[in-house]
């Protein structure tokens, strides 16, 4: 942990966030996060997390890269497979729902790309455009909270809750080894030096979004296990806060530094926040002040110009 | 190995055409702005000419064209650029990833990539060119301009080019640092066969280290100088476009 903190800078604020929020939240909920409600505590947990690894790739990319689509398309493969796959097609079995959602994930992932890298329509836009693309289609599908979900997808909010982390941290460790990886990071840290260094740029960039169509499906699994049936408006509320615990972990917003764990962590301690904050029974709108103010807290924290400002205040 | 054949920079202005050898050295010069940067920018493409054609001989003999810097680079061109902190260096990557971006996809297996393999090929170079850096994981913005270029020629000897173009190699770094590029770059013509282009704002670099040297004028080619017509008031003379006359 501690080889991991000096060599990951970036991950120190959220790693130090967490140990205290779930000091804190042993103190206050022993029940909860005790061992053996872990599994469900986790399911409550995952669609977040999801959410900020999905929303990640996009984001080290650079140069504005961002995709605020991710919860959306959550929702959509949400009421997709309640309503549609389950409800009209009659599909029960986990190898035909997985295939399918997976499909639509990255369906969505190319047309973000395509929008974003290939049409270069500003990354906010587009992905604004697809967001309400989305967001409309689900409530066409689902105009209110209907149906049940398939019992193997409930279980991934309990027992099995680590099985979407676990799969999307699979495909990641493996992008991770292979030259997408550091060509995303290079792209992201300087898309000029990159592109004369004979890195195909647009096509990185193209993939990260694709990368975070194929996330977002998971989720959206995810998400389902969790609701156990088809809900058009939990989804959507999940996009800034899916982008806040990515700045929160440590990845810097203008691309090329940062990873799975950072996004992860950051999400984690998002989820952690809200633990404590409920159990003061805290209203809903404090909550959201509490978490705009880490956010700001935290991206300041990060930020390289408060760390110059601070070393040139000592040396003055 | 490398051709140009009736490369316009601009309407009406005057063909280039620059056929470079095996082992061969060949040097760009010319005023600021005159037309020896758009053509090495054309040589890896990075810059579209208004008319001609740039190819490289590939293993099987063919000539393949260069249209786009990133198949020029998997034809086996590699290119130097000259704003290092603009367009060379990954600032805030390490040594390390600054070095392996380009070599990536061939030191990989089934697409995997094989980081000890690369991390001994940086050992290598880092004793071949002298470089000085604390450890591989070091941020790259803590070397001296001279190591960060170093990195970035190793950068591209990790792919083991056909070609290199250097787009004004020793701007801004120390003496050591200059001859010992000089050093590599012969080094790299004589025993290894490669063959070199070089841009260079200094025209001592020039005479040192090339075997001939084209003189642009008004984006064009004004005057060639072969190895024993080089000469700093021949090259100057040439700049100013009193290369006919002399």
């Amino acid at each position: 942990m501690k080889r991991l903190l000096a060599r990951r800078p970036e991950l120190r604020l959220a790693g130090g966030l967490f140990i205290v929020l779930l000091l804190l939240n042993l103190i206050l909920n022993p029940v909860r996060f005790a061992p053996a409600n872990l599994g469900v505590t986790l399911g409550l947990a995952a669609p977040l997390i999801i959410a900020a690894i999905a929303s990640m790739p996009p984001i080290l990319g650079g140069r504005g890269g961002i995709d605020i689509s991710v919860a959306p398309l959550m929702g959509l493969v949400n009421v997709v497979i309640v309503r549609v796959l389950v409800e009209r097609a009659g599909m029960t079995s986990p190898f035909e729902i997985v295939p399918i959602v997976l499909l639509i994930g990255l369906a969505s992932g190319v047309l973000n790309g395509f929008l974003a890298t290939i049409l270069r329509i500003q990354p906010i836009v587009a992905t604004l455009g697809t967001y309400l693309l989305y967001a409309g289609l689900t409530l066409t599908i689902s105009p209110s909270p209907t149906g049940t979900a398939p019992a193997w997808l409930k279980s991934l909010a309990g027992t099995g809750s680590i099985l979407p982390i676990l799969a999307v941290m699979a495909i990641w460790l493996l992008i991770k080894r292979l030259p997408i990886h550091e060509h995303l990071m290079s792209v992201g840290s300087d898309d000029r030096a990159a592109f004369t260094a004979g890195i195909p740029v647009t096509r990185v960039r193209f993939l990260s979004y694709v990368a975070a169509g194929l996330f977002g499906a998971v989720g959206g699994l995810s998400l389902t296990g969790l609701i156990g049936s088809a809900d058009p408006n939990v989804a959507n509320s999940m996009t800034l806060l899916a982008i806040s615990a990515v700045a929160l972990g440590g990845v810097s917003l203008a691309g090329g530094k940062g990873g799975l764990v950072a996004a992860a962590l950051g999400a984690i301690d998002i989820f952690l926040l809200q633990s404590v904050l409920t159990y003061f029974n805290v209203s809903t709108f404090l909550l959201q002040m509490a978490y705009g103010a880490a956010l700001t807290v935290a991206v300041a924290l990060n930020s390289e110009r408060l760390a110059q400002l601070l070393s040139r205040g000592r040396r003055a | 190995m490398l051709e140009a054949r009736g490369v316009q920079l601009e309407e009406a202005a005057r063909p280039i055409d620059l056929a470079v050898a095996r082992g061969e050295i060949v040097g760009l010069a010319g005023l600021e702005g005159h037309g020896q940067e758009a053509f090495i920018e054309t040589l890896c493409g990075l810059h579209r000419p208004v008319a001609g054609t740039v190819t490289i001989r590939t293993d099987d003999g063919d000539d393949a064209p260069v249209i786009s810097l990133d198949g020029a680079v998997r034809l086996g061109v590699a290119y130097l650029p000259r704003d290092r902190r603009g367009t060379g260096i990954l600032p805030g990557q390490s040594v390390f990833d600054n070095f392996a971006i380009a070599a990536l996809p061939r030191h990989a297996t089934l697409g995997v990539v094989r980081r000890r393999g690369l991390h001994q090929r940086l050992r290598e170079f880092r004793e071949r060119l002298s470089m000085v850096y604390d450890r591989p994981d070091a941020p790259i913005g803590t070397l001296s301009g001279g190591n960060q270029q170093k990195v970035l020629l190793a950068r591209w000897l990790a792919c083991e080019p056909r070609v290199m173009l250097l787009n004004d190699p020793t701007r801004g770094v120390d003496l050591g640092t200059r001859m010992k590029l000089y050093d590599t770059f012969r080094e790299l013509a004589r025993l290894e066969g490669m063959p070199l282009v070089v841009l260079s704002t200094e025209i001592e670099e020039i005479l040192q280290l090339c075997d001939r040297v084209l003189v642009f004028r008004e984006r064009a080619v004004s005057r060639e100088l072969g190895r024993d017509e080089l000469a700093m008031d021949r090259v100057i003379a040439a700049m100013f476009g009193q290369g006919a006359a002399a």
